[in-house]
């Protein structure tokens, strides 16, 4: 592009095809007077030679000649010319109709004998005017075949660049099954999934509004915000804020993104779900066959820059074998040929027709696809299916420890005292998680040394500074209102502090970090722990089983305000 | 698809009446009706008695407006939905940023 | 003093002005061209072809009306109908004609 292209070859050349000497003689004189580049040929032979030869950009032509007829001459013009408009004027003393309306039939005007100079150049120079008319519609059709062909590369390759951002992410983990759309970017859906470093599975599904590239637009810094901020340890509270302030400030007034974000916890079987603008989406109960609807109550993202995320988050009880389904509003819209839409009701009737719960993800797309027919309607379908399954199955691949080198803290201490104003709005847990992931070699374990902080930091938290009861939490109504309740708690907190001390000394073959957190609650019975079975049922909400399990030791001092935890590694 | 606008004799709200599929076509238009025009009462109200589906670049013109009559000071009404359109209005959960009726 | 209705002066200086230093080379090419017509339709008439007369002549028509022979032309009509018509007793005498109305013309031009 951006090549200036001349339509118009000036001057323009002309082929005077007569067998009379006196006549060729007599227009091409004319012509070189009207400046232009006359060609001549005495028979229908040369005519065609010549034709071939000089590409003329418009033919005068004898009717009757000797060897060829003019409209036979005519015939082969037209056929060699292809594409290329090149008119042809005959000339002609004829008089009888059919000959003249062969003229325009078989060529594009004639000029009866004997002529009128003014006449002739009127012609000539509107037939002229038409071919590079035509030639500039030719030059544009092709300018925009090439401009076609450029904008599906850069579809192709933006694509490709998408694709590698947001299949950084485990869309392609055993308990995941997705569909999307080949172009399903320029759609403008975006479908992503990854792992927080407590070891959560955390999808989110958006459907930007419109279609083509500018639905395109705000997929990349979306994904980029998404995977960078999961992987940092962000609070999925913070992704969504982040996500939220990004597409508001690089989107249009009139574009916004639909999202449903979902964080999956396999440890204690929690799912916490987020929908801004989507369809309902379903938790499909494997035991009860029960569908729970998870509906939008939430503005779209990208329209205001204040987020009411705590408020809309919903949290879930799930079981091993309970399933999530996430959905844009592309099944609802799938339309057949007569422009029926698929709809919620058929949906769901696919839901109440399961026999075999396995078969579900691939019975909601074939009804979909049974459904669209032949109307050869464009794919424009992205369904995502999250199967919960017990954490020890949850497994990823670890990533090669980024710290290989063996560089950065290998023994060090840090103390880090939080009061009410930090309390209130700052999570020290990625920055803690930053420090960490520059221990070297550290990093595969970095889930579990995180997981082990984060419950200790929320016991201290919730039950130490809020004073907080854990039991709330036993029942799914309260496990809300539990979360309710420690954002009010946490907007009125006036004293109080969290105290966390972290101490590593390790080499390439190990390593061992005390953690000691300690709060300024009133501590609670942590002699009873030591009795198994009422540990079981009492304390469950501390999360001392998953800790215990992560690490090597844990034991309470004080008033049981101090909690002191070990983790040790070694390769 | 038709949009008119008149201004209502009483209260001298802007009146936008849209019949038909309301989506991306309708775009140039809609934003002729409201633009450059001067509401005296700085409301304006959205009937949408005789619209049979809204799409969500339906939603972006909505916005549009909004953001053009003022953003959050914005006073936008839609009423007369039917239930399709209501439902759509309310998955958006656009009830925080319009009064629908 | 040229009869006008074996050369039409009018036409003529017009011709001029188009061919400017070229028309005495036109003049050449005309007188050239016409013995070659003349000859073709002379042999369109011994080999008693009515199609072969009627072509000859068209051609003749042509050239001799853009030079403004006025009777020429109008011989090379009569031909041309006749040879149309596949009856061409009466050409031989038209032919003579045009043979008369040229030498006419060639004097006038020069």
């Amino acid at each position: 592009m951006g090549k200036v292209l001349n339509y118009f070859p000036s001057p323009a050349k002309i082929l005077i095809v007569d067998s009379n000497s006196s006549e060729r003689c007599l227009l091409k004189r004319f012509f070189l007077e009207h400046s232009y580049i006359v060609v001549d040929a005495a028979s229908g032979r040369d005519a065609l030679t010549s034709f071939k030869k000089h590409r003329p950009d418009i033919v005068l032509l004898d009717l009757l000649m000797s060897d060829i007829s003019g409209f036979d001459v005519a015939v082969r013009i037209k056929a060699l010319a292809g594409d290329d408009f090149i008119p042809i004027v005959f000339l002609t003393s004829l008089q009888d109709e059919r000959s003249l309306v062969r003229c325009v039939e078989v060529g594009d005007d004639f000029l009866a004998k004997p002529y009128s100079q003014i006449v002739l150049q009127a012609k000539i120079n509107s037939l002229i005017n038409m071919r590079n008319m035509q030639l500039t519609l030719i030059n544009q059709r092709d300018e925009i075949t090439n401009y076609n062909h450029d904008l599906l590369q850069q579809q192709d390759v933006a694509k490709r660049v998408f694709d590698r951002i947001a299949h950084a992410g485990v869309l392609g983990a055993d308990n995941i099954k997705y569909h999307l759309s080949p172009l399903s970017i320029f759609n403008g859906d975006v479908m992503l999934a990854g792992v927080s470093p407590t070891g959560n599975l955390v999808v989110f599904l958006g459907d930007f509004t419109g279609h083509g590239l500018h639905a395109a637009i705000g997929s990349m810094p979306l994904a980029q915000t998404f995977y960078t901020m999961l992987k940092k340890g962000f609070s999925l509270r913070e992704i969504v804020r982040e996500i939220n302030i990004t597409l508001c400030e690089i989107l249009p007034v009139d574009l916004f993104c639909c999202a449903f974000i979902a964080e999956i916890n396999f440890n204690n079987c929690h799912l916490r779900v987020w929908n801004a603008g989507l369809p309902d989406c379903v938790i499909y109960r494997s035991s009860t066959r029960e569908v729970v609807k998870l509906a939008s109550n939430h503005i779209p993202m990208g329209i205001n820059e204040t987020l009411n995320f705590d408020a809309t988050v919903r949290v879930y009880e799930i079981e091993p074998g309970d399933r999530l389904y996430v959905w844009s509003d592309g099944i609802h819209e799938a339309q057949n040929s007569r422009g029926d839409m698929f709809g919620e009701d058929r949906l769901m009737d696919v839901f109440a027709c399961n026999s075999r719960v396995e078969n579900l993800f691939e019975e909601i797309n074939t009804a979909v696809d049974h459904f669209i027919g032949d109307s050869a309607a464009e794919d424009d379908v992205s369904l995502l299916e999250i199967t919960m399954i017990k954490a020890d199955l949850f497994k990823l691949d670890k990533r090669a420890a980024l710290n290989s080198d063996g560089l950065g803290l290998k023994d060090w201490r840090m103390r880090l005292e939080l009061r009410p104003e930090t309390l209130k709005s700052f999570d020290p847990l990625p920055l803690l998680l930053h420090i960490l992931m520059n221990v070297p070699h550290l990093q595969p374990y970095g889930g579990q040394v995180y997981t082990v902080i984060s419950e200790l930091y929320s016991n201290s938290l919730e039950h130490g500074v809020l004073g907080l009861d854990s039991a709330v939490k036993l029942s799914s109504v309260g496990f809300t209102e539990y979360y309710q309740h420690r954002e009010a708690s946490l907007a009125k907190l006036s004293k109080g502090y969290v105290i966390i001390d972290l101490d590593y000394s390790g080499n390439e073959e190990g390593g061992d970090l005390k953690i000691i957190i300690e709060d300024s609650g009133v501590g609670f019975d942590y002699q009873q722990m030591l009795c198994e079975d009422a540990f079981k049922n009492q304390f469950s909400g501390r999360g001392i089983h998953l800790i215990r399990s992560l690490s090597q030791s844990l034991h309470y001092a004080g008033s049981g305000n101090k909690a002191y935890a070990t983790f040790v590694w070694s390769d | 698809m038709a949009i008119t606008s008149t201004f209502s004799a009483d209260s001298g709200d802007l009146v936008i009446a849209i019949s038909g599929r309301f989506d991306f076509s309708s775009h140039q238009e809609f934003r002729g009706v409201y633009e450059n025009v001067d509401v005296k009462s700085g409301a304006y109200v959205i009937d949408l008695a005789n619209s049979s589906y809204l799409d969500s670049s339906a939603l972006g013109m909505l916005l549009m407006l909004r953001d053009y009559a003022g953003g959050d000071e914005a006073n936008v009404s839609i009423i007369n939905c039917n239930n399709d359109v209501k439902k759509i209005l309310n998955v958006s959960n656009f009830e925080q940023l319009f009064t629908i009726k | 003093m040229i009869d006008p209705v074996h050369l039409d002066l009018e036409i003529l200086s017009e011709l001029k002005e188009v061919m400017g230093e070229e028309f005495t080379f036109l003049i050449e090419v005309f007188k050239t061209d016409s013995i070659v017509r003349i000859s073709a339709i002379k042999e369109a008439l011994a080999s008693k072809d009515p199609d072969a007369v009627r072509r000859a002549a068209h051609s003749f028509k042509g050239s001799a009306s853009n030079m403004g022979a006025i009777r020429l032309t109008n011989l090379c009509r009569k031909l041309e109908e006749i040879g149309g018509s596949g009856n061409i007793n009466e050409a031989e005498v038209i032919a003579e004609e045009i043979v008369d109305a040229y030498s006419h013309v060639e004097k006038a031009l020069g």
